[in-house]
């Protein structure tokens, strides 16, 4: 399963709407209830689907979606 | 600075819009509505005068009048605040929610309001249906995002708008006529209604012009959401009835978009919280040299303490001072302040502001001497006082005695007349300047089928002045997994809000308790600093 689609997953369940769809360029400014308290669930389910570690400068640095999966990806590929 | 309260009206919908247009400021910018994308939107108070009548039209044609409650519970939107406004032209009470709640916190603020209407947007209208069958009372569900009625009973608020008369005439309106409803986190029950009338703009005005100093011509900026107080007060309230131009910006936290806004739009007076700053003293410094702010002239603090770190670093950064206020949902309005032209001593609360008087009192009702730690109280008879907690009038009286207001903060008073915050006379936390009830967290964390018992406390948070920390013990058949944590976690924020949310669940045992039954908090609190919880002698063992 392609990252995205994975994220997607997450994202519908952290934010519990069963109908989002997110894009690379999604910020928290699309979607209402990211705020900075939301992103810690969203960093905790993140590193628990994809059996991966964040640390904090590398989560401050990312502008959308497309940037989170783009360091998942290089993260896999480091496993 | 001329204030508008004219011929003894005194509705707050009348004062801010229409007021403003019969003062000759019909043109004047209102509300300078920035995007996530900073683009900008204006609304003179014409304008907002137009789009406020047509909103109380409609809710006239729906039904509602005097004493009918109706809430907003949006995101940074200008509906927002032509709803908020136009309900109050109606005389209906207009009550506000915060938009990341998730359905029992709705619950327990439509429900217990017995709220008739509400606004909000499609993708939060799933949140109110969840519990929309324990709300009888509510009727309407308007929507913000829809061209057309979605249902009977859930409509388009712009087909209402364009289906509405632009003319309204506002009922002379008393000063004791309800007005303003807020809900507030006490340690035990659910949340509380606080409900202010429309003499509240007295005080609202009084103090946007003597404390944050508000100039006729000036660029104004409050960053609070209008789901709590500071939000309506200086949101939306007091700036207004002064004629001040208001920046409201629809994105969340961005040093960038927020210092661009503060230099760009020229803004003269910016009234923010502790948390937000913090989070800003962790940009460096090159970032800051970047922003001029020419016009900038005053910034002002509110929602908790203010560290001396804080004042520290603003004075260097931006070579200003930064002044804390204080107030409360119950005090619709500044009470304590630091204000330029009185000494700043770091950390502290400052003094009382014109009209008020406040005190340290023991808890018989008397003032104790400087210095000494007690209650800090208000003297009751302020014109933005609540009047109830709405059905809970034995609670309201509870908050009186011998004619002071207990505000349930422990303080004290300096020998120069400054006070300083102690902290809370009960459980309460405040995260970011909400304030948070332990005892709904653990209730809620209750529902959840691993869960047997839960404690939840504040702890100190460099950021967030505190953060929720949750101690749950699960039942026996069942043991920690990374699953269940995200599971709790999400629980809490779909139920109640993210700002409830815990920073850190702890897994136990069990909880600690008195003989009596009731949670140990104080132990908790200590068992995850790691220090000494004091008399345990009560402790169940």
């Amino acid at each position: 399963m392609e990252i995205m689609e994975i994220l997607n997953g997450i994202f519908r369940e952290v934010f519990d709407d069963g109908g989002l769809i997110i894009k690379r360029e999604t910020t928290a400014d699309d979607i209402d209830d990211w705020d900075s308290l939301s992103h810690l669930n969203l960093v905790i389910a993140v590193e628990m689907k994809f059996g991966v570690k964040f640390a904090l400068g590398e989560l401050q640095s990312l502008k959308n979606v497309g940037d989170m999966a783009d360091l998942i990806d290089r993260k896999l590929k480091k496993k | 600075m001329s204030s508008v309260t004219t011929d003894g009206q005194h509705n707050i919908g009348y004062l801010c819009t229409r007021g403003q247009c019969e003062a000759g400021r019909s043109d004047r910018v209102a509300l300078r509505f920035i995007t996530p994308s900073l683009e900008r939107h204006d609304y003179t108070f014409a304008d907002l005068d137009g789009l406020t009548n047509r909103f109380a039209n409609a809710l006239a044609t729906l039904g509602f009048g005097k004493g009918d409650m109706f809430f907003t519970f949006l995101p940074k939107a200008v509906p927002q605040f032509v709803a908020f406004l136009g309900a109050l032209k109606l005389e209906v009470v207009a009550g506000t929610l915060f938009s990341n709640f998730g359905e029992e916190a709705i619950l327990d603020r439509l429900g217990d309001a017995s709220a008739k209407g509400v606004i909000t947007k499609k993708s939060f209208v799933k949140k109110i249906a969840a519990v929309r069958d324990r709300m009888p009372a509510l009727r309407w569900i308007i929507v913000i995002d829809s061209d057309r009625h979605l249902a009977d009973d859930i409509l388009s608020y712009d087909r209402l708008m364009a289906e509405s008369s632009h003319e309204f005439t506002v009922p002379r309106t008393s000063p004791d006529t309800p007005a303003i409803l807020h809900y507030t986190s006490g340690s035990t029950g659910k949340p509380k209604g606080v409900l202010h009338v429309h003499r509240a703009v007295l005080s609202h005005t009084a103090t946007a012009a003597g404390v944050l100093g508000l100039r006729q011509n000036d660029v104004y900026w409050c960053t609070a959401d209008q789901g709590w107080v500071t939000g309506t007060s200086y949101g939306i309230v007091g700036p207004w009835n002064l004629g001040v131009t208001q920046i409201q910006f629809a994105g969340s936290y961005n040093p960038e978009s927020w210092f661009r806004i503060l230099d760009e739009e020229r803004v003269n007076v910016w009234y923010t919280a502790p948390t937000a700053l913090r989070m800003l003293m962790r940009e460096e410094p090159d970032f800051y040299s970047r922003f001029s702010l020419p016009s900038l002239r005053t910034i002002f603090s509110v929602g908790e303490p203010l560290n001396p770190e804080v004042i520290a670093w603003i004075r260097r950064t931006f070579s200003r001072d930064i002044f804390d206020t204080w107030f409360q949902t119950e005090t619709g309005a500044i009470m304590i302040a630091n204000r330029p032209g009185q000494e700043i001593r770091p950390g502290a609360m400052g003094k009382p502001v014109d009209g008020i008087e406040a005190a340290i009192v023991s808890d018989e009702g008397d003032p104790v001497a400087d210095t000494v730690t007690g209650n800090l109280c208000v003297r009751a008879g302020w014109p933005s006082m609540f009047v109830t907690y709405l059905n809970n009038p034995e609670v309201y009286a509870g908050k009186f005695k011998n004619g002071w207001y207990y505000s349930g903060d422990k303080a004290y008073r300096d020998p120069d007349g400054y006070f300083w915050f102690v902290g809370r006379s009960d459980d309460v936390i405040n995260t970011a300047g909400h304030l948070i009830s332990p005892f709904e967290i653990e209730s809620t964390l209750l529902e959840i089928e691993e869960v047997a018992e839960a404690g939840v406390v504040g702890v100190p948070d460099e950021i967030l002045f505190e953060k929720v920390v949750a101690f749950v013990a699960l039942h026996r058949k069942y043991g920690y997994s990374q699953e269940l944590e995200l599971k709790i976690r999400l629980y809490v924020t779909h139920k109640l809000s993210s700002v409830a949310t815990p920073h850190d669940v702890v897994f136990v045992e069990d909880i600690p308790k008195n003989k009596s039954g009731k949670i140990m908090r104080r132990v908790l609190k200590a068992r995850y600093l790691g220090t000494d919880a004091g008399d345990i002698s009560t402790l169940e063992v």
